[in-house]
């Protein structure tokens, strides 16, 4: 969430379009990592 | 009302959706008392990922600095940040699709917060394919009014201050931890506080 809120900001002040592209992309990797944690933890399921 | 005008002003319905879903999901939180399970904050995540894409398009737009490249890097965002979020719908759906499962929450008109989720997903998929086919006709342009750019700016102030009110209520949800628990009882913070 502080990384989706820190792109925010990066977007807002009109910074480098490099910046925001790549802490984008780590915003939804992160998110994509907490999925994959939260979908295989709990039920020990495999894909 | 030329297109790019009017693919301006769809775009702030977009943002203004997403504003209005992520109200709702917090008007179930606090109103409702109901605490959002990991999923659900996953989901939240991949709305605001897919439409910082839109907002990069909109702020680009009305600095007059928006190109054809840039334009398709926003949608870009939108349509991955909508694909993500997706599988998240599509997983939690499919936890509760066994006969007899309540599922997670209460259902507002008839369906589980998550699948609502789905569509709106599958709506911005669509929504982003249609404008794709239509870039030809222009990219989308700021009118030039003041009350416009109002307007404007307040759909973007209140998409900023949705982004961060979820940034501190999962702070507060999580507390000193890096996860949220599966099924969440109450506000970690404050009974790690004390309060």
């Amino acid at each position: 969430m502080a990384v989706i809120t820190a792109t925010v900001i990066l977007v807002l002040r009109a910074a480098d379009r490099t910046w925001i592209l790549v802490l984008w992309v780590l915003g939804l990797v992160l998110t994509l990592g907490l999925f994959r944690y939260h979908v295989t933890s709990p039920l020990d399921l495999s894909f | 009302m030329t297109y790019p005008k009017t693919l301006f002003w769809l775009l702030h319905g977009w943002v203004l959706a997403y504003c209005a879903v992520l109200l709702g999901a917090f008007t179930v939180q606090l109103v409702g008392g109901e605490f959002p399970c990991p999923l659900c904050m996953l989901q939240r995540y991949a709305m605001m990922l897919c439409t910082v894409g839109v907002l990069w398009i909109l702020v680009q737009a009305r600095r007059g600095e928006l190109t054809a490249g840039r334009y398709a890097q926003g949608l870009g965002m939108g349509i991955i940040g909508a694909a993500a979020g997706s599988v998240v719908s599509v997983r939690q759906i499919l936890l509760h699709i066994l006969p007899g499962d309540p599922g997670y929450g209460s259902p507002v008109l008839g369906m589980h917060l998550y699948t609502w989720a789905l569509i709106t997903f599958f709506i911005v998929i669509v929504f982003v394919g249609v404008v794709s086919m239509l870039a030809p006709a222009g990219l989308p342009e700021a009118p030039a009014g003041a009350g416009a750019r109002k307007v404007s700016s307040a759909v973007i102030g209140l998409f900023v201050v949705l982004i961060v009110a979820n940034l501190v209520g999962i702070v507060v949800l999580e507390g000193f931890a890096w996860v949220l628990p599966d099924d969440p009882q109450s506000y970690n913070l404050f009974q790690q506080l004390g309060l």
